[in-house]
């Protein structure tokens, strides 16, 4: 098992967002993380990319505890995340938000930046050369130099996916990718996760509502609901289970008339 | 690359980095290179005094801008900065010190320390309480500053001799105008090349989303620090090279108004660009000059009372101005002007513009 999670509880001054929370994740597994608004999903990943501390437990991926490790030393770990709200560099274009993902596998530093000689020019151009495989990958050539913020939203949620892939990490960290995207936006989507799964073989955890998406793409799914795991296994016996329904819908009209009688 | 063909299509990802990419461009800066050069055979010394000025004010606007414009970190401080550099300076040639080889390093040095201390803050405060901290800075600096005044001999200031190299003495207006020119362009270099690397990448990924820069494994707290330090080692040896081309120092050049106007240069001139602080350092410096002339010419008795609240009425409306209208500054309307020209007999811009 590449990432444990182990009885992770996390406590913010008396509420519990998460309590006892384990799960594991294997190798080049896609697993979705699902369950209702204020489930903790969001809260597990920040416990993951280094933004919350678990109050117990510990979550450890290819035998580091990242639960430990704030942000920039969780990304050195090899874990790149995809924000809820995409979260890119507005100001920036598509090109640099790109090569923001490559930082960490560049050395140079402000005194070399500042002349652009020697490493800073040469990575520069190399660094530049493994951006557009990116680019390619993910068919956004037509915006390489715009700025992110004049693109459509679909499109931004893409940078965002190519900001993480250009980490290249052996963990990614998903926070509903699907959210604000149309249809055929998310046929993309489901393509390039399929893609990143099959030809980079990177293992991700997955946050989503479209439980048609998830139906469909992952391998296994894990459910939360008030900070606790109520089920975990392959899609379409998590997704029938009755508890699962309850968890999203509520009790059925009926059986809640009859329970106090 | 090309050897025979027009150089319009770039046939690497060296020539896409490159600063000065079309041969339009290389020409312009050619031109602009010669006039530089020949000005001091045609212009009077006041205009080279001008152009000095404005080349000074670049420097100081450059390191600013790198801090503020790049990594996002609002600071009050600069007049501080530079009255570090400045009093460094005037208290080494005071003690005897007056080698600039001895000078410029431990004044380089003043303002990485400072730097790094003003920049603790901006690890915890954001925005307008960092600019506070900022601007508590500056009330240090300037305190120290002129305790060290009175306790040299109730003097005005201190008197810093030119420099000397072995038996060169450098002064005179044409020579400040070409050392001034020559070091703001250099300046103009580093901030560009920043730009285009990896340490001004993440900095102005911090300034866009902090959380997200963490993520992709930026160092927040590293670089917001190397932002301050750099911002500061500039901004100090700027002070010192202001030291030695007025020749004199004191506390009155340094006040919190000299900081206001470093910041009206980076807003007018279009935040977070190198170019914008060039032109808002040009017009911030000679809009006093153009506002003298003004005055003087609408009424010549009156230019002596006018002139002080005409000079700082004009620069809030100007702030607030671009602010509220040309929110890119002087770089957003240079860019409207090359567009039209580009253009040029067409009014609209395609509607997928290939930048």
């Amino acid at each position: 098992m590449v990432l444990s999670v182990d009885e992770v509880t996390l406590e913010f001054a008396g509420l519990r967002a998460l309590s006892g929370v384990s799960f594991a994740v294997e190798q080049g597994s896609l697993t979705a993380l699902v369950g209702p608004n204020g489930a903790g999903k969001t809260s597990l990943l920040n416990c993951m990319g280094g933004f919350y501390t678990p109050t117990r437990g510990r979550v450890t991926f290819e035998g580091a505890a990242i639960s430990e490790l704030p942000p920039h030393r969780v990304a050195a770990a090899g874990v790149a995340r995809i924000f809820q709200f995409v979260e890119l560099f507005r100001h920036m274009t598509v090109l640099d938000n790109i090569l923001l993902g490559r930082h960490r596998h560049m050395r140079a530093g402000v005194l070399a930046g500042s002349l652009f000689w020697g490493v800073s020019r040469r990575e520069e151009t190399r660094e530049r050369r493994r951006a557009e495989e990116v680019i390619e990958f993910l068919e956004l050539e037509r915006s390489r130099k715009e700025p992110v913020a004049s693109l459509p939203f679909g499109v931004q949620k893409l940078v965002g996916v190519g900001r993480a892939l250009a980490m290249e990490p052996r963990l990614l960290l998903l926070d509903e990718p699907s959210t604000g995207m149309n249809r055929e936006e998310k046929e993309n989507l489901a393509r390039f996760l399929l893609r990143i799964k099959h030809e980079l073989g990177t293992t991700m955890l997955w946050i989503e509502h479209d439980m048609e998406l998830v139906g469909d793409l992952a391998e296994r799914v894990v459910v939360l609901d008030f900070g606790q795991k109520i089920a975990e296994g392959p899609p379409d016996t998590v997704l029938r289970d009755p508890r699962v329904a309850e968890a999203y819908l509520g009790r059925a009209w009926d059986a809640q008339k009859g329970a106090p009688s | 690359m090309a050897a025979l063909g027009g150089g319009y299509f770039k046939t690497s990802y060296e020539a896409d980095l490159a600063l000065v990419d079309t041969r339009l461009r290389r020409v312009a800066l050619g031109a602009l290179v010669v006039a530089l050069l020949v000005l001091p055979r045609f212009a009077s010394g006041f205009v080279l005094d001008l152009v000095s000025q404005a080349a000074f004010a670049a420097i100081g606007a450059l390191a600013l801008n790198v801090l503020t414009g790049l990594a996002g970190q609002i600071s009050l401080g600069h007049a501080g900065f530079l009255a570090a550099g400045a009093f460094t300076t005037a208290a080494l040639v005071e003690r005897g010190l007056v080698s600039p080889l001895v000078t410029l390093p431990a004044t380089a040095l003043v303002g990485g320390v400072l730097g790094l201390v003003v920049g603790m803050p901006s690890l915890r405060l954001k925005g307008l309480y960092l600019a506070l901290g900022t601007l508590a800075m500056h009330h240090v600096v300037l305190y120290a500053a002129g305790e060290m005044q009175a306790r040299a001999g109730g003097n005005t200031g201190f008197t810093i001799p030119p420099p000397r190299l072995g038996g060169l003495v450098f002064r005179g207006t044409v020579a400040w105008y070409y050392a001034l020119v020559v070091l703001a362009a250099l300046v103009l270099l580093l901030v560009v090349n920043l730009q285009r690397s990896r340490a001004g990448r993440a900095w102005m990924a911090i300034r866009d989303r902090d959380v997200a820069a963490a993520s992709v494994g930026i160092d927040v707290a590293r670089y917001k620090l190397s932002a301050f330090v750099w911002s500061s080692v500039v901004t100090a040896l700027a002070g010192a090279l202001f030291a030695y081309h007025r020749g004199f120092v004191s506390v009155e050049a340094f006040g919190f108004f000299v900081a206001v106007e470093y910041i009206a240069m980076i807003i007018i001139g279009g935040l977070g660009s190198a170019l914008g602080a060039v032109l808002g350092a040009a017009f911030v410096t000679l809009l006093p000059y153009v506002i003298d002339a003004l005055v003087a010419g609408v009424s010549p008795d009156a230019a002596q009372y006018y002139v002080f609240p005409a000079k700082f009425g004009a620069f809030g409306l100007l702030m607030a101005l671009f602010l509220l209208f040309e929110p890119l500054g002087l770089v957003g309307i240079w860019r409207r002007v090359r567009n039209w020209f580009a253009l040029w007999p067409f009014r609209h811009r395609p509607l997928r513009a290939s930048s």
